[in-house]
């Protein structure tokens, strides 16, 4: 299985890292101009292509890394070519472009892998698989909340320009709402608000939801950009009818550094999670997508979950901009 | 100084009495409940005067009392106690309609006595801690809350806390205007709009009342703010429950967590870890502060009309919740 990476940005090179643990090969990496696709590519030993076009026809995956609102054509093209194809979450822009990828994938016979990454993050896997074993009996009240600061792309910042990135909602809050849906089901209806400033000295981005599941469950989102540097934190809290799962990065992390500044690099462009494991949670993905991509098991993530989470972000977005809740249509695209 | 505790129907009744025995100079003038038998139990326990009803509590003329009835029987006690002219702290929610905050309201005017709510979170010294950065003007502009007041099913005190009438709901009413109330008194704006959704998934057959709760809410100022209700905490957690909150700032976040202050202890008698709260008791300071209000002859550092704003917003949460969509709060 021959590889090929668009996009060479902090999820190239991770997902890089992970492919090189698997059978695959990774075939080269495109970028937007020839000196990005560089040093990975000098890393690997692979060819750098100048386009996604020139990278087709020699390989059997393409693994689309780019900013968002590239996603779309990439996969449409992608898949005219017969190719399978990961693609980083979000899936798309809109709801309405995830849904055409479905189709065309579907129609290409191709298979099309959405990664939401925080489904491999072992302690939110861990919590979904007591969910399923019924430790906690009906999830009541989830709430699940990401912060970081706002990301700090040296050039092309296109995180922060929402036509491209579709903000806070799409970027960040989407891999809740994707685990939201993972733990409670189908949602039925999404209020969301947020704050947004354009303080020079004082970027935040900060949106909450409220999402009502199919099932009863109610689920709280929180998404922060508004930290500072280097943090990352994550909390989970499931309740249920029979039990009660907890989870705070905070209070997890098993090292302490009390160092003098010094000590310290500066903090990634991006916030990341950073509790020490064996293997990267990018990397489980990965390799659980190889072994999709190689027929021998189904990924526990499916294009149709990427557009659930989409469908819930966009009404997000949409309930900030109206003041009202949005009743959320069941997608065929998802059911399927 | 002489004040009396009108009704056990609430728990606190209990811990209040604790509380004035503990500020020197005020006595424990007499305790009166409607159910006798609860009455005489606690008034033996406590070794406090038992009165068969309110009148004659009233009648002895103390400086003030502490009305622990059900939260739908506030408005009968405060108009009694009221027309006594004897000064009143009251247990929150103030009531459970606007038509019995507003004659509670209009009672104790008319009559020119005290009233007070029973929102000790004004009183948590980390709270108070938070409110003095703000005004310190150390955290700049607050943009948004993400807030938790979360429980344990409260029927192990006392039954009616299920009781959709004596209640006047579930974890919505019990739980609300807390949080509403700190938010009121750190930004001096009163909330606009309310959304909420609420469930019964916790304790589903056991009680009618909804047990799972998140609200929305935005103030005139723009700020926006979620409160999370639920009875969610099951009764094995480590202690009864908790108040929390991130507030975010043009300066970044503040995390408070209002009664983190505890030990953790591990006993082969409960064979599973509890915490021991250690921080200041708020309640204590609470109290404090309406005998020292009635004292000083001032208003107590919680109003009526803290109250009333705090349930008014609470109803319309109700109101929200059964419509699916944001309300406005007309005052």
């Amino acid at each position: 299985m021959r590889v090929g990476i668009v996009g060479v940005g902090f999820m190239g090179s991770t997902h890089a890292a992970g492919w090189a643990e698997t059978e695959a090969q990774i075939a080269g990496f495109a970028a937007e101009t020839v000196q990005e696709a560089g040093p990975l590519a000098g890393q690997y030993s692979v060819k750098i292509y100048p386009d996604l076009a020139s990278m087709l026809p020699e390989v059997d995956v393409i693994d689309i890394c780019t900013p968002t609102h590239l996603h779309f054509e990439m996969v449409l093209q992608a898949a005219t070519a017969g190719k399978h194809i990961v693609c980083e979450k979000p899936l798309a822009r809109s709801e309405t472009q995830a849904q055409e990828m479905i189709q065309a994938c579907r129609k290409a016979g191709v298979l099309l892998l959405a990664a939401h990454v925080v489904r491999f993050f072992p302690e939110y896997a861990l919590a979904k698989a007591s969910v399923s074993a019924g430790e906690i009996g009906k999830p009541g009240v989830v709430r699940l909340s990401r912060g970081s600061y706002r990301p700090k792309k040296p050039v092309g910042n296109w995180f922060l320009d929402e036509t491209k990135s579709g903000g806070i909602m799409l970027d960040l809050m989407i891999h809740d709402f994707d685990y939201a849906r993972w733990i409670a089901g189908e949602v039925e209806s999404v209020y969301a608000k947020k704050v947004t400033t354009g303080h020079p000295d004082a970027p935040v981005d900060y949106g909450l939801a409220i999402l009502k599941h199919h099932s009863g469950a109610l689920s709280h989102i929180a998404g922060a950009w508004a930290y500072p540097p280097p943090t990352f934190r994550t909390h989970l809290e499931i309740a249920g009818d029979a039990g009660l799962i907890e989870f705070d990065s905070a209070d997890t992390a098993p090292i302490l550094n009390l160092l003098g500044k010094s000590g310290l690099g500066d903090a990634p462009d991006v916030g990341l999670p950073s509790s020490p494991v064996s293997e990267s949670p990018y990397t489980t993905q990965i390799k659980e997508f190889y072994a999709a991509l190689s027929g021998k098991m189904t990924a526990r993530v499916s294009a149709g979950d990427g557009l659930a989470a989409l469908q819930i972000a966009q009404a997000a977005i949409q309930s900030a901009e109206t003041g009202r809740a949005i009743q959320l249509a069941l997608l065929p695209e998802v059911l399927l | 100084m002489r004040i009396g505790i009108l009704s056990f129907a609430h728990h606190h009744a209990e811990s209040y009495i604790q509380n004035l025995r503990s500020i020197p100079g005020v006595t424990l003038c007499g305790v009166a409940d409607e159910e006798e038998a609860r009455g005489r139990q606690f008034a033996s326990q406590y070794e406090a005067p038992y009165y068969r009803t309110y009148e004659e509590l009233l009648a002895t003329k103390p400086d003030g009392v502490l009305i622990c009835s059900e939260n739908s029987k506030h408005r009968p006690l405060v108009e009694m106690a009221a027309a006594s002219k004897v000064n009143i702290l009251c247990e929150k929610p103030i009531a459970t309609t606007l038509d019995d905050a507003k004659a509670i309201l209009e009672s104790c005017n008319r009559a020119g006595v005290l009233l007070m709510i029973a929102f000790p979170m004004r009183f948590s010294a980390p709270v108070m801690e938070v409110k003095a950065r703000l005004d310190s003007g150390e955290l700049g502009q607050v943009y948004c809350f993400n807030a938790t007041n979360q429980g344990e099913l409260p029927t192990k005190h006392r039954q009616w806390f299920v009781d959709p009438v004596l209640a006047g709901g579930g974890a919505l009413i019990d739980h609300t205007v807390h949080l509403v109330d700190i938010m009121r008194w750190y930004l001096g704006s009163e909330v606009s709009e309310i959304y909420t959704q609420t469930n019964k998934i916790f304790h589903a057959g056991e009680v009618q009342v909804e047990t799972g709760g998140l609200e929305m809410l935005t103030f005139h100022n723009g700020v926006i703010a979620t409160i999370d209700a639920s009875w969610s905490r099951p009764p094995y957690w480590p202690t009864w429950g908790g108040l929390t909150f991130e507030m975010v700032t043009e300066r970044g976040a503040v995390i408070l967590d209002a009664f983190k202050q505890n030990l953790t202890v591990y006993t082969h008698k409960l064979q599973r870890p509890v915490w021991q709260y250690w921080g200041s008791d708020a309640n204590q300071a609470m109290v404090a502060d309406f005998v020292a209000a009635i004292r000083e002859d001032r208003q107590p550092r919680v109003t009526g009309l803290d109250g009333y704003r705090a349930v008014e917003v609470t109803l319309a949460a109700y109101e929200s919740a059964s419509a699916g969509q944001p309300v406005q709060i007309a005052s």
